[in-house]
């Protein structure tokens, strides 16, 4: 158990470590941290790595990821909604429809949508990155069975009370979905932040890019990766998700829950 | 029609729903058909023009395809069915140990499946880097100074690392849940029968677990088939050809080489086999349901 946690707590510590040194600190392959202390330096050296782009690609990754995950989980909340509370003819088939497009893998679909872009002028914007990350086929399917758990006799008492449906959905079902809802957009968020192969073909100008791909780039003259400040980049790029995971850590639980069942 | 009560609501329904629709149908459906009508033509450059089937008779032939399939081959035989054994036992053991310090561990092994495979492949292969790993120093003092860490034929074992530590951890706190679900009874009884931790273990409660476990044999697999972030980045330190795996293939053929409509078609192709794998893994397991008379 010990030799297990070993091995996966290592890159973690060889990580922070080897941020604190410089190339040739790192060429000497020691697991103690650099002496003199290069982490200042190196954070500095990112910072200003090509006029400042880290601060683009940090602002991207959050700008994508926080739109992402709310809109697409907002967008999945209100069709979860629909399919909770109304009857409607075809309901089944559209779920099952829904799901087997969705299992078509990424690479089949991203290759087409290049080019559905690339004809409305979509490539190398946010739109590119924006839409896609709006559609969240795993969130509908959670928060159908998230509203499944609402009982009936709330939406019953709003009917009676003659409440209007838009009513209906924000003052007494949103509520009841919250919990539901806050652990989707933590998982939404994730995704998006970690999401490569996206951006790796829709766009093209650094500035556009999400730290995830930024972080590949970051080259010296010849194009070889420049390792202290790949890593030092890397550090940040995977902090925010550290953070979030300690601090949000119940909201990932009820999840697994939801899945298996 | 739309004044009756029934299509009151159908009308709401759809009202609702289309947000999601709407953009469903426009960066998940369309593309795949658009796809499919892709992958029917030929192309040079910019021009296309209409060739029916014959890219995919050309992907039957192409060596360079299949071969791609060696790595997702031997992840789906080795990482795969080790992993999930391994995640198994881990979670056996953590139902061992005392509440607290399980808890722990289980914090500890979860942590990697939070890097994004990016930063796991750049660090490790950083780790595993000629250059800067301290593993060279050991290797050179044990002899082994000519041998290089990071070369084409140890990028597998090098993969199958990485991919252990991204998702062992992971894997065995689902198995974990699953477990919990288990009434306790069932082992409890077991044990008054004399069997030991480990007899109830595989023989009662595993079994109990058995959706989960092929849940996880099969989101493996596809993501076995599919496997990309990881070798991308193992690339940028040791040279791998452009087909080292599928995903790859179709990226280097559709961004490096220009060949979109064919790319297009083997992503089809990929997402059939991924099917159909998914598909067998499931009659399989349930083929052991029936045959052991659940």
């Amino acid at each position: 158990m010990v030799l297990a946690s070993l091995y996966f707590i290592f890159p973690f510590y060889w990580l922070v470590v080897s941020i604190t040194k410089n190339t040739s600190q790192l060429f000497q392959k020691s697991i103690a941290p650099g002496v003199p202390n290069y982490f200042l330096e190196n954070v500095r050296m990112v910072l200003g790595y090509e006029n400042g782009v880290f601060y683009h690609w940090l602002r991207n990754s959050f700008f994508y990821a926080t739109a992402g995950a709310l809109v697409g989980v907002f967008i999945a909340a209100l069709a979860g909604f629909a399919f909770r509370r109304y009857e409607f003819y075809g309901k089944r088939l559209l779920f099952l429809l829904i799901l087997g497009f969705a299992m078509v893998p990424g690479y089949a679909t991203t290759l087409p949508l290049f080019m559905i872009f690339k004809s409305l002028r979509f490539i190398d914007t946010p739109w590119a990155i924006l839409f896609p990350s709006f559609v969240n086929v795993f969130g509908v399917y959670l928060m159908v069975t998230y509203w499944n758990q609402v009982p009936q006799e709330l939406f019953d008492a709003a009917e009676i009370d003659g409440a209007s449906d838009f009513l209906v959905f924000f003052r007494i079902g949103f509520p009841s979905i919250a919990t539901g809802f806050v652990t989707l957009a933590l998982l939404a968020f994730v995704g998006v932040w970690n999401n490569f192969f996206l951006p790796l073909v829709m766009l093209n100008s650094r500035a556009r890019m999400p730290l995830i791909l930024g972080i590949t780039t970051i080259t010296d003259p010849q194009g070889f990766p420049v390792y202290n400040l790949t890593l030092t980049a890397s550090f940040f790029t995977i902090l925010p998700l550290l953070v979030i995971f300690v601090v949000f850590q119940r909201f990932f639980r009820p999840q697994l829950y939801a899945g298996l069942h | 029609m739309i004044r009756t009560r029934r299509g009151r609501s159908v009308f709401k329904a759809y009202l609702f729903l289309a947000p999601f629709l709407v953009l469903f149908a426009f960066v998940v459906v369309y593309p795949i058909i658009f796809g499919v009508r892709l992958s029917l033509y030929g192309q040079r450059g910019a021009r296309m023009w209409y060739v029916g089937l014959s890219n995919y008779r050309t992907i039957l032939g192409d060596p360079r395809f299949w071969e791609a399939f060696k790595i997702p081959l031997f992840l789906l035989l080795v990482q795969v069915p080790l992993m999930i054994f391994l995640a198994i036992l881990i979670a056996f053991v953590y139902e061992r140990m005392p509440r607290g310090r399980a808890a722990f561990y289980r914090f500890i092994h979860y942590l990697p499946y939070t890097i994004p495979a990016i930063v796991a492949g750049i660090v490790w292969s950083y780790i595993f880097s000629d250059s800067m790993s301290p593993l060279r120093p050991l290797l050179d003092l044990l002899g082994f100074a000519g041998v290089r860490i990071l070369n084409r034929e140890h990028v597998p074992l090098v993969l199958l690392v990485i991919i252990f530590w991204e998702f062992t951890g992971y894997t065995a706190f689902v198995v974990f849940s699953a477990l919990l679900a288990v009434p306790r009874e069932y082992a409890e009884q077991a044990q008054i029968d004399g069997a030991t931790f480990w007899q109830t273990a595989f023989f009662i409660k595993l079994p109990l677990v058995r959706g989960v476990i092929t849940m996880l044999f099969i989101f493996n697999a596809i993501g076995a088939l599919q496997v990309f972030n990881e070798p991308w980045m193992l690339g940028e330190l040791v040279v791998l050809p452009p087909n080292y795996t599928p995903a790859m293939y179709i990226y280097n053929s559709a961004f490096a080489y220009g060949r979109f409509t064919y790319a297009t078609a083997m992503g089809l192709v990929l997402a059939c086999i991924t099917f159909l794998i998914s598909l067998y893994v499931l009659r399989m397991a349930s083929r052991q349901l029936l045959a052991r008379g659940w």
